[in-house]
């Protein structure tokens, strides 16, 4: 039989703890320097998604367009070169619908009908973008906040300040990832964020699980030893499930196609940030914020 | 073996059983003709089959102002019958979302008692928002502008789905989202365009006179002068904003009462506007659509061209016949939405009750569609109120099916990957894991099916994760049953105690996910909610699977409790 683990997680925690700190601050300073590249979901505007029967250049497309007063902001090419796919952003106020018809003509004039398709059409207008970006905000504010409560009554709100931080921790290294990638962030991302929290808290659920288990054998044993007691002993089972998770997200990441890439993008992050955030802030975390409520009991 | 075994397992067999004929038709894509008994097949997402979702803000401030002026000159009439004289000063539309309407009494000693008679009779609909001597302002009371919202929301809602069915859509879905949204979704449509174009259309129809008193010249004038300060028509910009811009810097230069539309011809390839032709029409409308009967389409046989038959209801008739009467030589002006589609000359009075429109020049096939199309919108009734596109997604039918065959087959690459593992690592144990796996699955798109769902690709991908999660639940298990049969218990009383232990720690942690997928499910519009509505559902059968159907396996597995090994 393999000798059990032992690791001091609680010991690590400082300089885990700084280390996060860093990336978090790095996160923000981006997010307020460099932004997020919101997609059309939140900024509003006209993306469309056309595929060729023939080869097109992206420059003829580019000269097509501005020749014909179309506002293209971004064209990209996805999938294989010999897909002929492309997708357009428009940046635009005014008549979106107006606008995302006009380049339809324009196709059917320079290329024949029958030779273009329109995949996909996302028109959304700058009102509705603003409001779905303060709603993802919200979901995940509600959902974080929810979380808590849950943690707070079912165990002990001890727990519920690293079961936070850690959820915070996870969710803006993963806005950090995509401001710094430079990935859109659309809808689906929020999706995925969401998601990220339920996991990332279910890990810790484990974990909180069996030190409460601990605590109520009364071993006498102090919180610090009780919360390395409980990591390394549900270590197996942390590292089984993340890798299963991991290996379905990649595997989707890799073979998934387009459509759904960025999604497991942030979940792939999200499931190696969730389970470093469960072993190496959320539950340390409990030793520091219980020292720190006796501390000012006392 | 335990007790009540068989019953257990009897459940999870006839679960199983169920489910798999229930998926049968959407796996073997059964036609609706099949004599199988079960037809139902899983709803897929807009953005797997294709189709238009859209989101329709409402713009509720023209019903407001017209609310408040139709009541001002109820008011009036209330007064006089009170013999209190009055005139109504001038509408202040200002603040578009709460207009106010003045009403001035002559006599100033009948301010407090026409204020008495205002409450007795309108106490509802209008509040009292300013008093300047004999002058009162009244604007629209709270409760009143409340239902003229849920009112002017659920009409255009039916208005809405009378026009889809006529369109004929298999399964649309046309909703409200909060107060002042509607979001439709119409799977499968071909012809977005078209589809579009029929949703949009207010089809406001109204009869207003034109004032014949302006020469054309005066008003080409008029309009140059417009155009030197500056408000020009803008591409892309709402016909409608530019035409108000237009008469609110025009306010004093027009007669009152009156104000300036167009009547628009549009280059139907480009969608451009071709020619303007300016009538000055009366600001309010002699007759509306709503007293509107019937709209057909008839061809003029002379000409051969089609045109709309329009006929009013009783009361329509004769409000119709009275101002054709009394306006004899006027051209009255038939507008719609704003804009004028002929204005022809009242030769007499016209009883009877009918009137057609006449559509514009192009060929017959064109005109023909075009009036199937208008005589469609104004018999499915106009819409009380303006819509506007907040959102639109428009996904091709060939997208989808790419998407669904990457996503399965990665899909099921990945859940190979996941057995591979359990089976490598846990054995035998992993064995019961891969089977309760496959039920999960099952389960959830039967679940799916049952509640009539819609699968996305998101959802998809959220099926994909459950996967990858619902193993969690025998990873715990299995770790607990090991660490137990370290302690060199009995195989039987491991697996006992390692379910025992493991119940709360797995139903803690699915009902944190739960929260985090409710707060997705209540957030999330089109097909985010897909993957909030898998993610949901797989975490209700991830419990069940992964323990109470993990259980009777493994109480049938371990069995007799002399067993002395376990592989795990």
């Amino acid at each position: 039989m393999k000798k059990p683990l032992n690791i001091d997680f609680v010991g690590l925690f400082k300089i885990a703890g700084a280390f996060s700190a860093l990336l978090i601050i790095a996160s923000i300073v981006m997010f307020f320097t460099k932004g997020l590249n919101y997609g059309v979901d939140f900024k509003g505007g006209v993306e469309l998604q056309v595929k060729f029967n023939s080869k097109v250049e992206m420059s003829e497309l580019r000269a097509l367009l501005s020749a014909k007063e179309i506002p293209l902001s971004q064209l990209q090419s996805i999938g294989e070169a010999e897909q002929n796919e492309f997708i357009l952003k428009l940046d635009s106020t005014g008549d979106l619908n107006a606008i995302s018809m006009k380049v339809g003509t324009i196709f059917s004039e320079k290329f024949g009908n029958g030779n273009f398709e329109i995949l996909k059409t996302d028109i959304v207008g700058p009102k509705a973008g603003s409001e779905l970006r303060i709603s993802a905000f919200k979901a995940l504010f509600w959902a974080i906040l929810a979380i808590m409560i849950y943690l707070a009554l079912r165990f002990d709100y001890k727990f519920a300040p690293g079961a936070i931080a850690a959820l915070i921790h996870d969710v803006s290294l993963i806005l950090g990832a995509f401001i710094f990638t430079q990935k859109e962030f659309s809808l689906q991302i929020v999706a995925a964020l969401l998601a990220v929290i339920g996991y990332s808290v279910n890990d810790t659920v484990v974990i909180y699980d069996r030190v409460r288990e601990i605590e109520n054998m009364n071993s006498g044993a102090s919180t610090l030893e009780i919360i390395n007691r409980a990591i390394n002993e549900t270590m197996a089972r942390t590292i089984n499930t993340s890798l299963t998770a991991f290996g379905v997200s990649v595997v989707m990441l890799v073979w998934g196609g387009p459509v759904i890439h960025d999604f497991f993008f942030a979940m792939t992050i999200g499931i190696i940030l969730g389970v470093y955030s469960t072993i190496f802030i959320a539950v340390p975390m409990t030793v520091f914020f219980e020292r720190f409520m006796i501390k000012k009991t006392a | 073996m335990a007790k009540g075994w068989w019953l257990r397992f009897s459940l999870l067999l006839v679960l199983v059983l169920a489910s798999m004929l229930s998926l049968f038709p959407t796996f073997f894509n059964f036609s609706e003709k099949s004599s199988f008994p079960i037809k139902s097949k899983i709803n897929l997402g807009l953005d797997l089959q294709g189709g238009l979702y859209m989101v329709l803000g409402i713009d509720f401030n023209k019903v407001y102002r017209d609310e408040v002026v139709s009541y001002a000159k109820k008011v009036q009439s209330v007064l006089k019958d009170a013999g209190i004289e009055s005139t109504l000063g001038l509408p202040d539309a200002a603040q578009l979302n709460d207009p106010k309407h003045s009403i001035v009494i002559m006599k100033a000693s009948d301010v407090e008692s026409a204020k008495e008679k205002i409450k007795e009779f309108f106490s509802y609909p209008l509040r009292l928002t300013g008093e300047e001597g004999t002058r009162l302002t009244y604007g629209l009371g709270r409760d009143f502008v409340k239902e003229i919202e849920e009112t002017a929301l659920s009409k255009s809602i039916e208005v809405i789905r009378n026009r889809i069915d006529e369109f004929g859509v298999t399964e649309p879905d046309i909703v409200s989202q909060g107060s002042d949204r509607i979001v439709v979704q119409l799977p499968g449509v071909k012809d977005i365009n078209r589809a579009k174009d029929l949703i949009g259309k207010t089809a406001k129809l109204e009869f207003r006179f034109v004032n014949d008193e302006m020469s054309p010249a005066t008003l080409s004038e008029l309009l140059a002068k417009v155009k030197k300060s500056g408000i020009e028509y803008k591409k892309g910009e709402r016909f409608s904003e530019y035409v108000q811009k237009i008469n609110e810097s025009l306010v004093n230069d027009l007669p009152k009462g009156f104000e300036i539309a167009f009547s628009k011809t549009m280059n139907k390839v480009t969608n451009e506007i071709v020619n303007l032709e300016p009538y000055l029409l009366e600001s309010t409308s002699s007759l509306t659509g709503q007293e509107l009967q019937e709209a057909s389409v008839r061809i003029d046989q002379e000409q051969n061209r089609p045109y709309v038959a329009l006929d009013f209801k009783p009361t329509g008739a004769r409000i119709f016949e009275d101002i054709t009467g009394k306006n004899i030589g006027k051209r009255l002006a038939i507008v719609l939405d704003g804009n004028v589609y002929s204005a022809p000359v009242v030769q007499g009075r016209i009883a009877g009750g009918s009137a057609q429109i006449t559509l514009g020049a192009g060929d017959y096939n064109t005109v023909m569609s075009e009036a199937r199309d208008l005589a469609l919108v104004l018999r499915a009734g106009a819409l009380p109120v303006e819509l506007i596109f907040e959102e639109q997604r428009i996904v091709g039918p060939s997208l989808g099916a790419d998407a669904i065959t990457q996503a399965n087959i990665a899909g099921v690459v990945g859940s190979l990957l996941v057995f591979l593992f359990m089976l490598v690592y846990y054995k035998g144990a992993g064995l019961i894991a891969c089977i309760t796996l496959l039920a999960n699955v099952l389960f959830t798109l039967a679940i799916l099916l049952g509640f009539g769902a819609t699968l996305t690709l998101p959802g998809i991908a959220g099926i994909a994760l459950t996967v990858g999660m619902a193993v969690d639940g025998n990873i715990i298990i299995y770790e607990r049953i090991r660490e137990e049969l370290r302690g060199g218990i009995s195989p039987f009383e491991a697996v006992s105690n390692g379910f025992n232990k493991a119940f709360w720690t797995i139903l803690d942690a699915n009902l944190t996910t739960a929260l985090a997928g409710l707060c997705l499910l209540n957030f999330g519009t089109g097909p985010v909610r897909g993957f909030a509505v898998t993610l949901l559902i797989g975490i209700v059968t991830t419990v069940y699977t992964s323990y109470f159907a993990s259980k009777v396996l493994f109480d049938f597995y371990v069995g007799k409790k002399t067993k002395t090994t376990l592989s795990i």
